[in-house]
């Protein structure tokens, strides 16, 4: 057989194939753990528009008492999209960024400390990993919101923290916890070798965590980051319950200006489901993508 | 010796109890914060339309805003409006984040005890319900163990409870209580007579009514600080609600903002009016 064609090398310059058992490379079918950016990407991208529908077809279930139609409701949610946008998104937005930038950075340093060897550093980094991991959202935000000032003064100069200000130090709070144990688990996934060969070619501690393994991490830790970014801009509502001023808060003000018809209800607040949707879909399917791209071959 | 002890506890008492303290002395914190920044900070509703809204443009909007700018006219200050909501508008007036309070708050004792509040009241307002025609109701008691829709933070879901046992589900806005009365969730929604009576004669309610009689009229008052109660800011404020009572500017803004004419305001302006001006 080899004699007949002698350059050809299974798997080089042809396919291999092979009847002996052989472990194929692992590829789970389904995400290990619940991710809400898969679940979001693996939507395909007509479902903004299916969420919409309601949109569409609530005219038709909706009563038809009264004088006020859906033509209103509609022309009432035109008047008011500009406010709603540039007053009520926007600082979604804002406040989901400066929210990661806060958590991000607080996280990297909770999550080294959290394999740090010195004892007592390492304890107190857990405990308040755990701590902020593992408690709600809105109870953290209610906390913050009400115990910190409306205002500081610093050598004689009041700076006031608006709201949002303070919803952002709400929610970063979860969020360093989170990438602390995104961090923490990234470190620990690269192979123990690596420090082993690293402490043999005479690196110390810190060089081998910076200039060794979190460059490995980085790539690592990049999709549940983004996961979590995700996860963030859909929890900033929850501010909403706070009187902090974004979208949510700002549509049910629209609403009680339009004299609280309750035909106002869907239209409005689909407006606000199909902005998030605009917003963090792209950031699903990008997660996707670097998530396949990084992922560990073996 | 004694005597100075006596007088340190006299003095830690008097400390200890903010209505003598204020009664004491003022220092006038608020005003004289107002007056050296120049500007007020007014805590008003962006969510009770017509005394405080938002136009489409953002701006907040209303009666309670024209009584604010008012304020500031006379102070000679310029105005800024924070918008508050009935959870937060007595702590943010306390923590001094906004320094007077016109949001629509009715006066309740509890609430002298926690914020300054002067009179005379600027407004009155009664409690009713709107109910579907079908059900005819006819007394308050018809409530008793029944499901009623409200609004979060209104003080009169606790007043339906107790006094005449309903169920009150409250909800965020009125746009969702409405909703649900329209669903069946509840018999009837509680809320201000003044609003049911607009959203009545808006024609979209056709199949509801307003079948009950008032209940509690309640004054609303504007609130300052609780230490300035009794100091230049609480006195000041006083006497702009007595003014305006006697000029008729309240009666006139209700008619500019179109809200039905109340009994409470007529009698007020006729009780207060100058005797000289026949």
């Amino acid at each position: 057989m080899a004699s007949k064609r002698p350059y050809t090398i299974p798997g080089i310059n042809r396919n291999g194939s092979t009847d002996l058992p052989v472990l194929k490379p692992f590829a789970p079918s389904q995400p290990v753990a619940f991710h809400t950016s898969a679940w979001l990407a693996n939507m395909p991208a007509w479902t903004g528009f299916v969420l919409l529908l309601p949109l569409m077809l609530w005219p038709f279930a909706s009563h038809a008492a009264g004088s006020f139609t859906m033509t209103d409701a509609f022309s009432a949610l035109i008047r008011w999209m500009p406010f709603l946008l540039k007053s009520g998104f926007l600082f979604n937005v804002i406040i989901s960024l400066f929210a990661m930038l806060i958590g991000t950075s607080l996280g990297i340093i909770l999550g080294l400390g959290q394999i740090s060897r010195n004892r007592f550093i390492k304890r107190v980094s857990w405990f308040f990993t755990q701590l902020f991991r593992n408690s709600p959202w809105l109870v953290l935000l209610f906390i913050v919101l009400l115990a910190f000032p409306f205002e500081v003064t610093i050598f004689g100069v009041i700076i006031p923290i608006p709201d949002w200000m303070k919803a952002v130090i709400g929610l970063s709070l979860p969020i360093m916890a989170n990438i602390s144990e995104i961090v923490r688990g990234a470190v620990l996934s690269v192979p123990t070798a690596q420090w082993e060969a690293a402490e043999s070619l005479a690196f110390s501690r810190q060089q081998i965590l910076w200039r060794i393994i979190l460059p490995q991490c980085f790539k690592r830790m990049i999709p549940p980051w983004m996961n979590w970014y995700a996860i963030l801009t859909m929890a900033t509502p929850l501010c909403s319950l706070l009187g902090v001023e974004e979208i949510i808060t700002l549509s049910r003000q629209a609403m009680e200006a339009e004299n609280n018809h309750p035909e106002l209800l869907v239209p409005f607040y689909s407006f606000a489901l199909g902005l998030f949707f605009i917003y963090c879909y792209p950031i699903a399917r990008v997660t996707m993508y670097l998530e396949r791209r990084y992922s560990v071959k073996i | 010796m004694i005597k100075k002890i006596l007088a340190g506890a006299v003095a830690a008492s008097f400390a200890m109890s903010p209505m003598v303290a204020t009664a004491e002395s003022c220092s006038n914190d608020t005003w004289n914060k107002i007056m050296s920044r120049g500007k007020i900070v007014v805590g008003v509703k962006a969510d009770y339309k017509p005394w405080g809204y938002r136009d489409t443009s953002g701006d907040i909007v209303g009666m309670e805003i024209d009584m604010a700018n008012d304020v500031a006219a006379k102070m000679g200050v310029d105005i800024e409006l924070v918008a508050v909501q009935s959870s937060n508008r007595m702590q943010f007036l306390e923590q001094g984040k906004i320094d007077l309070m016109i949001a629509t708050m009715s006066d309740r004792a509890d609430r002298r005890e926690i914020v300054g509040i002067v009179g005379p009241n600027y407004y009155t307002s009664g409690t009713n319900v709107m109910s579907p025609k079908a059900l005819g109701l006819t007394s308050w008691e018809d409530l008793r163990g029944k499901p009623v829709c409200g609004k979060q933070g209104a003080f009169y879901n606790q007043i339906v409870e107790q006094r005449y046992g309903a169920q009150v589900i409250a909800f965020t806005g009125n746009a969702e209580a409405k909703q649900a009365l329209r669903d069946k969730k509840c018999i009837a929604w509680v809320y201000d007579d003044s609003s049911i009576g607009s959203d009545l004669s808006s024609g979209n309610w056709d199949d509801f009514e307003m079948p009950l009689n008032s209940e509690d009229d309640n004054p609303w008052a504007l609130a300052v600080p609780s230490a300035e109660r009794d100091c230049v800011f609480g006195r000041f404020m006083s006497g702009m609600q007595y003014q305006w009572h006697q000029d008729g500017s309240l009666v006139a803004l209700e008619a500019k903002w179109g809200i039905k004419p109340t009994q409470y305001l007529a009698d007020k302006k006729a009780q207060y009016g100058d005797w000289l001006a026949e």
